[in-house]
């Protein structure tokens, strides 16, 4: 059973924002409420625009030696999910690979996950989700084992979002290894963010695997988690800059 | 709590009240809801409420099969900046229509190797912009009115080429003009070839509106008129002048990509300094940032030239086997033979430069027929002053040296650009001994208004410490071996039109070095000089949004007495002011070649093809002239033998085949072992890419095209451009040729006289406002975001606008904060920002990465029109930037607008201060 995880170099990371646009391609996410997210200036109505992969920056220092540090944030797919251990309806849960998932028509709209989730990787569709250009929604879809559906379908108001490490190309890499009879093997999976990131600065893969790209760069001295003294076990690691 | 720091807003505390969506959310949805869960389903309540193509894309997913949709995928090429990408475009068929869904990068192409950037990710959004044109327009009301006739293509073709056949009739086919922009593939080539065969010297491309600085550069000094690629894998240490490396220098993915191979793709990382007039990311991730004062990017170039000089840093072998450094110069001439040669009754010619030998203690020559000293074994001297045939001679260093580089200390450096002594020594140092170093420079220092001196400078630098044409060094890139088109066939009108000297001063002594002068084109049309024009296309440019100080261009056109025609897909503000708009389909709609960007050094060819079908009644630019070509028919039309753009690029890739050189992409067939040119074009179509890798180092008579054969400090080609300029000017006005020159470099703002106008040195700038009324500089730059001017349409890159500063959907001025405090201005305010050409309202930023004498401003948004997304968001600074210019290179001049800023009346604005956001 493959244990999902991600590496993201941010020495790497130029903030080109690539895996931003590719993963809101990717999953079908939606603009926010396109008069909101017009109106919204800087992240005032950040609740409006739905990010499953964001850019974060955090400026520091003064004239003239200031210091911008950007670092791009999905899902942490943490191994003890905050999130999971709050919603009361279990729409949020984590499966048997490890990635903590949504259950779309589970969700109650509580926000309750939202509110557990240190990293702020959960959007809540406050309006019906506006797609810019419809004609471009990808129908890749995907359904767990109770059959219910989570990936890139599209969604609607009053429930919560999030990344799902591209859980469709996970699933379509799975079953062309099993059409060709061969174990899956590291690089098979990449993410829509992997995928497209210009400077490889993200890297995806199995952490079970000790060979695994990710396994070796997770051992890197530089490597690094978010908010790691919560006990949260993030999924995601950080290779930090310099 | 994390989730209050992270969410909490205290002016917003409604945002986190349930009650406000919950009663949205009506009874019958949630029995809904449900049942939907109960059944265990992926229902949809909402389904009814999506357009039908989403119904189809959101049907509850079958868990084992079912009609899945056919899912293809088509190759192309990128087109939201110049760098020639290869893309992959993921398209579904349902029901017999084919819609595209993703676009990835092409692995087979070695110049993105299966990377983009986010502005090749949305290019979707191009596609389906919902405010495209849907078709042929011909104005119905006044000019910018906004009313509009649909047209079918017969008609729309048929006036045009009336227009343009009466035009020639009158025997003034000089008077069209085509402006154009993003040019890729043949598309450049078919514009000049339609003004040479109707008869017109006028074909204006944007790139002095660009960065077209770095081109002349290269021409002065290596030989060859475009961009330089770059070894950026091996660079071990970069110092960049005014390019944004990671955000809008190109090609963009090639850099993005070589970033994270300078960090952690080798043993060693890489150092990079930016110098800069403003910190954006490419600063923020640089290792140093050194903070420049706008337009003094030349005076710290040639203060680390000084100290390299100085403290004999240099490359010696480099100096003296590829650069004209130990040339000896006497009496203001260099000191060489021309020898004409003929060999089976061919004539050629070559050149003998004479050089000091320090070992021999004699003079030598340098031969431009073998590229080697005569002697072999000659040491040639690289500075000094020697005796040579009883006249005093210098090296070329040693001129460069007494003439320029022996006042530009450091410490004078520092009193103009504001970088310490230090900084400049400590620099020069790191980067002339760090093993693969490279200085380079883009818009930045290539667009002021010294910047053709400037950007030699910087060009110098590199070629000081031998870094061209070497691993981690620039290179010079190869072109494809493409089938040359049959011959133009011109008349006499043709002829006699093309003769006319062109509508923008090119090349003559107004701007002797400008292949073009875009930005100046309303001026020469309010101006009826050198003579009125009368028709105008537009190729993929919008100059009434895109040029400095823009209004010009709306008086101007106002009184175009012939037609304004655009070929826009999309209504851009020109357009808006067209009375024709012949809309081309966008760039996964039509055939299209592509040329990369100079950056890899081997050539790449990528192919444009139709992933969908086109969405409405738009035709391919190339076949709308070659139809309008018919239309005017006799030579022009005969000049244009292909059916369609299709015919058109298999006949220009024939070359290709019949080379029998390259592959089809990365891993793909190799062109010398194809049976047959359908074979080569069906590969072609499947991959998209044709390469011809690798680039081999040490081509010198490829890299170093001047005349010597050399990399030049004392420019040939300047000093032959400026001289022929003033032989004709001494014969016209009866004055002597030295008095010419004179006139020519005051009429072009110079203070150099001499020997110092042919070699890198240091122009002062030029502001445009006075600097007690307008204190500030005003640094306009391009965000990763702006996908070169044609972004402002596209959600997802208004939603990623500016990550340095956290900004979107908005234009902002950023300000120091210690300027904003004397200023009375604080973070989000409402402000003005002035200049001597008009004054716009933004929000003020206040950002420690802005110099306290200047604010910044980003391109992308201010649209009168160009659709929903992009319609009065944000302001454009080019509405209040003067039109200043370069004029040895007819270059706009970016950083040289002063402004005030000042507080707007009003409210404060509705949006409180921003709030850093913590991760750790």
């Amino acid at each position: 059973m493959p244990k999902w995880g991600m590496v993201i170099d941010l020495d790497k990371c130029t903030a080109c924002q690539a895996c931003v646009v590719a993963c809101k391609q990717e999953n079908n996410v939606p603009s926010g409420h396109l008069d909101d997210a017009a109106k919204a200036r800087g992240e005032v109505h950040r609740d409006h625009d739905i990010f499953w992969m964001r850019v974060l920056t955090q400026a520091k220092g003064e004239y003239p030696k200031p210091e911008i540090e950007f670092l791009p944030r999905p899902c942490q797919h943490c191994e003890k999910p905050p999130c999971v251990s709050v919603c009361p309806v279990e729409a949020t849960y984590r499966n048997e690979e490890g990635l903590v998932l949504q259950r779309y028509d589970r969700c109650i709209g509580c926000r309750y996950c939202m509110v557990a989730c240190p990293y702020g990787v959960r959007n809540f569709n406050w309006h019906e989700p506006e797609y810019p250009m419809p004609q471009a929604l990808s129908p890749a879809a995907s359904v767990d084992s109770d059959g219910n559906g989570r990936g890139p379908q599209p969604r609607v108001r009053g429930i919560v979002e999030k990344c799902t490490f591209c859980i469709q190309r996970i699933e379509e890499a799975k079953r062309k290894a099993q059409a060709e009879g061969r174990p899956l093997k590291d690089g098979d999976v990449q993410t829509a963010c992997m995928q497209t990131c210009p400077p490889t600065a993200i890297v995806f893969g199995d952490l079970d695997d000790p060979n695994s790209r990710v396994s070796k760069l997770r051992t890197d001295r530089r490597a690094f988690r978010l908010l790691e003294d919560l006990g949260t076990n993030p999924r995601v690691t950080y290779l930090s800059e310099g | 709590m994390f989730c209050y720091r992270i969410y909490y807003d205290k002016n917003y505390p409604h945002l986190y009240l349930a009650t406000d969506w919950m009663w949205a959310f009506t009874r019958r949805d949630f029995i809904k809801v449900a049942g939907a869960a109960t059944a265990g389903t992926a229902a949809y309540l909402t389904l009814k409420r999506y357009p039908p193509v989403l119904r189809a894309a959101a049907q509850p997913p079958t868990p084992n099969g079912g009609s899945a949709p056919k899912v293809t995928t088509v190759p192309g090429v990128c087109i939201q900046c110049p760098a020639g990408c290869g893309i992959l475009v993921r398209t579904v068929e349902e029901n017999g229509v084919r819609r595209a869904i993703k676009i990835e990068g092409n692995p087979a192409n070695p110049n993105n190797l299966g990377k983009i950037c986010p502005k090749g990710q949305i290019g979707l959004q191009i596609l389906y912009d919902p405010d495209r044109i849907k078709g042929p327009m011909k104005r119905a009301g006044k000019r910018g009115e906004g009313k509009w006739t649909q047209i079918s293509w017969d008609q729309a073709i048929s006036e045009v080429a009336d227009h343009l056949r009466k035009l020639r009739e009158r025997g003034e086919p000089h008077k069209l003009a085509i402006l154009s922009g993003r040019l890729r593939g043949q598309s450049g080539g078919l514009n000049g070839r339609f003004l040479t065969a109707y008869g017109s010297p006028n074909d204006v491309g944007h790139s002095s509106i660009c960065a077209d600085g770095t081109p002349q550069a290269h021409y002065a000094a290596m030989g060859f008129k475009s961009y330089s690629g770059f070894d950026w894998d091996n660079t071990k240490y970069l110092i960049s002048f005014g390019g944004s490396f990671v955000e809008a220098w190109r090609p963009t993915t090639r850099l993005l990509r070589a970033y994270g191979t300078m960090r952690r793709g080798t043993p060693v990382r890489a150092k990079i300094v930016s110098v800069d007039a403003r910190m954006g990311i490419t600063a923020a991730k640089a290792d140093e940032w050194v903070s420049i004062k706008p337009q003094t990017d030349g005076a710290m170039a040639l203060a680390m030239a000084h100290v390299i000089v100085r403290d004999k840093l240099y490359d010696e072998k480099f100096l003296r086997e590829h650069t004209d450094a130990p040339s000896l110069v006497a009496e203001g001439k260099l000191l060489v033979k021309n020898v004409e040669e003929e060999k089976d009754g061919k004539k050629t010619t070559y050149s003998l430069y004479t050089v000091w030998d320090e070992a021999a203690q004699k003079t030598a020559v340098w031969s431009t027929k073998t590229l080697a000293y005569d002697p072999p074994a000659t040491k040639s001297a690289l500075m000094g002053e020697y005796t040579v045939e009883g006249k005093k001679a210098h090296t070329v260093l040693q001129l460069w040296w007494d003439e320029v580089l022996k006042e530009a200390t450091p410490e004078w450096a520092e009193k103009i650009t504001g970088v310490s002594v230090e900084t400049i020594e400590r620099l020069a140092r790191e980067l002339a001994t760090t093993k693969s170093a490279v200085a380079a420079g883009e818009r930045g220092v290539s667009m002021q208004t010294n910047a053709v001196y400037s950007r030699i400078a910087v060009l110098a630098l590199s070629a000081l410490i031998g870094s061209i044409d070497t691993p981690g060094g620039i290179t010079v890139q190869k072109g494809p071996p493409l089938k040359a088109w049959p011959a133009v066939k011109q008349d006499d009108i043709a002829k006699k039109g093309v003769a006319q000297p062109r509508v923008d001063y090119a090349g003559t002594e107004t701007y002797p070095m400008a292949g073009k002068v875009y930005q100046d084109i309303p001026d020469r049309i309010l101006e009826g000089k050198p003579y009125e024009l009368d028709t105008i296309f537009h190729h993929y440019t919008n100059p009434l949004f895109s040029t400095p100080d823009p209004e010009r261009f709306y008086r101007a056109y106002e009184k175009l007495p012939g037609l304004i025609v655009t070929f826009s897909p999309y209504m851009d503000e020109t357009s808006a002011y067209a009375d024709y708009i012949l809309p081309d389909h966008t760039f996964l709609e039509r055939w299209q070649d592509d040329t990369i960007y100079p950056s890899v050094g081997f050539p790449i060819q990528g192919l444009r093809e139709p992933a969908v079908q086109p969405l409405f009644d738009t035709k391919n630019v190339w076949e709308t002239l070659i139809l309008l070509a018919k239309a005017i028919g006799g030579t022009v039309g005969e000049s244009f033998p292909w059916k369609d753009a299709e015919d058109l690029l298999k006949s220009t890739y024939q070359g290709i085949y019949d080379s029998k050189k390259g592959i089809m992409g990365l891993g793909g067939k190799k062109v010398a072992d194809m049976k047959s040119f359908d074979e080569f074009w069906s590969e072609f179509v499947k991959t998209g890419v044709w390469t011809d890798p690798p680039y081999t180092f040490g081509e010198w008579k490829r890299v170093l095209a001047t005349g010597s054969g050399r990399f030049e400090f004392l420019s040939g080609n300047l000093e032959h451009k400026l001289e022929d300029l003033a032989k004709k000017k001494a014969q016209k006005e009866n004055i002597s040729e030295h008095d010419a020159l004179e006139k020519i470099a005051e009429g072009l703002q110079l203070q150099a006289r001499g020997e110092a106008l042919f070699l890198p040195h240091w122009e002062p700038p030029r502001y445009a406002g006075d600097e007690a009324r307008y204190p500030l500089h005003l640094v306009t730059y391009k965000l990763m975001a702006h996908a070169e001017g044609r972004g402002a349409n596209t959600p997802f890159l208004q939603e990623n606008l500016g990550p340095h500063v956290r900004e979107k959907w908005d234009t902002w001025v950023e300000i120091n904060p210690v300027t904003a405090h004397h200023l009375g201005i604080a973070n989000g305010d409402p402000v003005w920002v002035e200049s001597q050409v008009g004054k716009l309202q933004t929000r003020a930023v206040l950002f420690e990465g802005a110099r306290p004498d200047t604010v910044n401003m980003p391109f992308e948004l201010g649209h009168r029109v160009y659709g929903r997304w992009a319609k009065g968001r944000g302001v454009n600074p080019n509405e209040i930037m003067a039109n200043v210019n370069d004029r040895l290179g007819g270059l706009e001049a970016f950083s040289a607008t002063r402004v005030k800023v000042y507080r707007a009346e009003g409210p404060p604005p509705a949006r409180p201060a921003m709030e850093v956001r913590s991760h750790a």
